[in-house]
């Protein structure tokens, strides 16, 4: 399956994907209900969006006491059933990210589900920092960069550069 | 032949076991027996259900197809009345005794029942099976007069219920503050006045002693209260684990089957999970009773597992070395209590151990956003437990909390991590790089 990475690097927290997200999902552009949010570390100079990982083994979907949540068949995508969600909040709790958001008008919890396979956030994101990539990829790309952190770290520790 | 697993139970910790068997290869027959009719329902949300949140059929978690699907067959409204361990046998309500080769209890709980003369009385009801909640639903009409007894988490539920539709609630609690198990004392004086300014009087500290019927409604008499009449009680006093079937594990005196971190009774071939057990907690110490819907999955899937290995392993080396079960494939890491619901307009979340001793640091607040009061608790510098008012963010927050107290980590810097800028990792697992992206960033500027 696929899931949306984001390349920190590259992106300039300008929230395209948020309004993205936002009118994709609600038809307007209230980017406070996007279900990808970008922190932004200004004395870093550093932005981070953040949305849900469509974990492997989500605890979200096994603790969901109303069985609303369940995984996507075509895409993989960890989603709620809006119709079956009581609004209890338990997934809020599970998720260790704090990627599951309450909406407080509909009474249900609301995340990402991946746009059905056609995500609004990348398709909009103007430096391409949002990607929709194999999830092993993902993963691998993960690996790689923590590998150069590391090493770049050694090497600091070491007095070079 | 095919080994058989035998379930007794279906809900929260039996259908997560019966997954966790399936995902982990066991190729068992399997059999659920319930004792309560129909497919599976959910529990948590028949409170929901009364507040018009959830409709009957969407109190259903599990359809027919799921047990098709699992190749499980359901034997429902069926009370299991004896286990004969040596045979490895249940003994059915009917007679009727269906062999198994490994055994789950995840048989759940019931409501405590208070010493209180009366409760016998037609018009105490509790709020704890479908069949109660179906039976109540009628009785919550406007203007209709309860007694909430007890303060824990589905008693307030249940208060909160009949006030949405009207009814005048009273709330009589025991102990000298409510929702003692759920949340602190501060929080509780939060919430206090957050029920009294809905309209409904609690009354903490106070001990019912009688209810006599008036008519067919009930004559309330509390310690220091004029007596006053109702037209319904809701008990919410509690509840204690379903833990007949296995008097050979129980210690003397202590409720709850014990369980070792692999769901594992004493009884050779038998495992529990759920509200039946006693057993391992996250933040250590003695074994406890953890009543919650998360811990029964928690549970469920070690025991799902285990039993796979052990129903594979015994298949392989035929009966003569059956009983020597396999070191197991899955070990439990405790239990961490969690909590959320939302009640008289707030978020009401806690996690861990949120009473603090001498020995504890403390930080209590009202200043962060969305939230009317926040605490979170922690030793030796480790973060053990927090609760929220206010906002559904008060869940999220302690949701990326949940980590650090499960695996005790320290925190990251707490204003940043309170304020949602530090995104949650999970030990050992780094996400993609926030950290490294900063550091990045940092050597770019």
């Amino acid at each position: 399956m696929r899931i949306v990475t984001a390349d920190v690097d590259a992106c300039v927290a300008c929230r395209d994907c948020e309004y993205a997200c936002a009118f994709e999902h609600g038809g307007d552009f209230d980017r406070a209900a996007s279900l990808i949010r970008v922190n932004f570390y200004a004395e870093e100079s550093a932005a981070v969006p953040l949305t849900c990982m469509h974990c492997a083994d989500a605890w979200c979907l096994d603790v969901c006491p109303a069985g609303a949540i369940a995984r996507d068949p075509a895409t993989g995508a960890v989603a709620i059933d809006a119709a079956r969600c009581a609004g209890c909040k338990m997934c809020l709790l599970a998720c260790p990210m704090g990627n599951i958001h309450y909406d407080a008008e509909l009474g249900v919890s609301r995340k990402c589900d991946l746009c059905g396979g056609d995500p609004a956030c990348v398709r909009f994101c103007t430096s391409q920092a949002l990607r929709f990539v194999e999830a092993e990829d993902a993963a691998e790309a993960r690996r790689e960069a923590l590998d150069a952190s590391l090493k770049r770290l050694v090497r600091a520790g070491r007095g070079g550069r | 032949m095919t080994a058989h697993l035998a379930v007794v139970g279906n809900s929260a910790a039996a259908l997560s076991a019966l997954e966790s068997f399936r995902r982990a290869g066991g190729t068992a027959r399997v059999t659920l027996v319930s004792a309560e009719p129909g497919p599976a329902y959910s529990r948590v949300l028949l409170p929901y259900f009364l507040r018009g949140k959830v409709s009957r059929d969407g109190l259903v978690i599990r359809g027919p197809e799921f047990y098709e699907r699992m190749g499980a067959e359901l034997v429902s409204g069926v009370r299991v009345v004896g286990v004969d361990a040596c045979a490895r046998e249940l003994e059915l309500a009917g007679g009727r005794r269906l062999g198994y080769d490994g055994l789950l209890l995840a048989t759940g709980s019931r409501p405590a029942r208070p010493p209180i003369p009366g409760l016998d009385h037609a018009a105490v009801r509790s709020l704890w099976t479908l069949d109660d909640a179906l039976g109540l639903d009628p009785v919550l009409r406007p203007g209709v007069r309860a007694l909430v007894l007890g303060s824990g988490f589905v008693a307030l539920q249940a208060a909160w219920a009949a006030r949405c539709r009207g009814l005048e609630v009273t709330v009589v609690e025991l102990d000298g503050r409510i929702m003692p198990r759920v949340l602190d004392a501060g929080a509780a004086a939060v919430l206090h006045g957050r029920l009294e300014a809905h309209g409904v009087p609690v009354h903490t500290g106070t001990a019912t002693e009688s209810l006599q019927d008036e008519d067919g409604r009930v004559r309330v008499t509390a310690a220091g209260l004029d007596p006053f009449t109702v037209d319904v009680v809701i008990t919410g006093t509690g509840a204690r684990p379903n833990d007949e079937l296995l008097p050979q594990a129980l210690e003397k005196g202590r409720p709850g089957i014990p369980v070792d971190a692999a769901m594992r009774t004493s009884v050779d071939g038998v495992y529990a999970a759920g509200d039946v057990t006693r057993g391992p907690t996250a933040l250590g110490g003695p074994p406890e009773i953890h009543a919650l819907w998360p811990t029964a999955v928690e549970q469920g899937r070690v025991a799902g597992a285990n039993l796979a290995a052990e129903l594979a392993g015994a298949a392989d080396a035929g009966p003569a070395l059956a009983s020597a079960p396999p070191a197991p494939a899955v070990t439990y890491r405790g239990s961490l209590s969690m909590n959320v619901t939302e009640m008289f307009g707030l978020t009401v979340a806690s996690l861990g151990r949120f009473v603090d001793t001498d020995e504890d640091d403390v930080l209590v607040t009202d200043g962060l956003p969305g939230l009317a009061y926040f605490k979170l608790v922690s030793r030796d510098g480790l973060p053990v437990g927090a609760v929220a008012l206010g906002g559904a963010g008060g869940a999220v927050i302690l949701g990326r909390l949940r980590p650090y107290v499960r695996w005790g980590k320290p925190l990251p810097e707490l204003s940043s991590f309170l304020e949602g800028r530090v995104p949650a990792f999970l030990p050992g697992r780094p996400l993609p790089g926030p950290f490294a992206g900063l550091a990045r960033a940092a050597e770019r500027s």
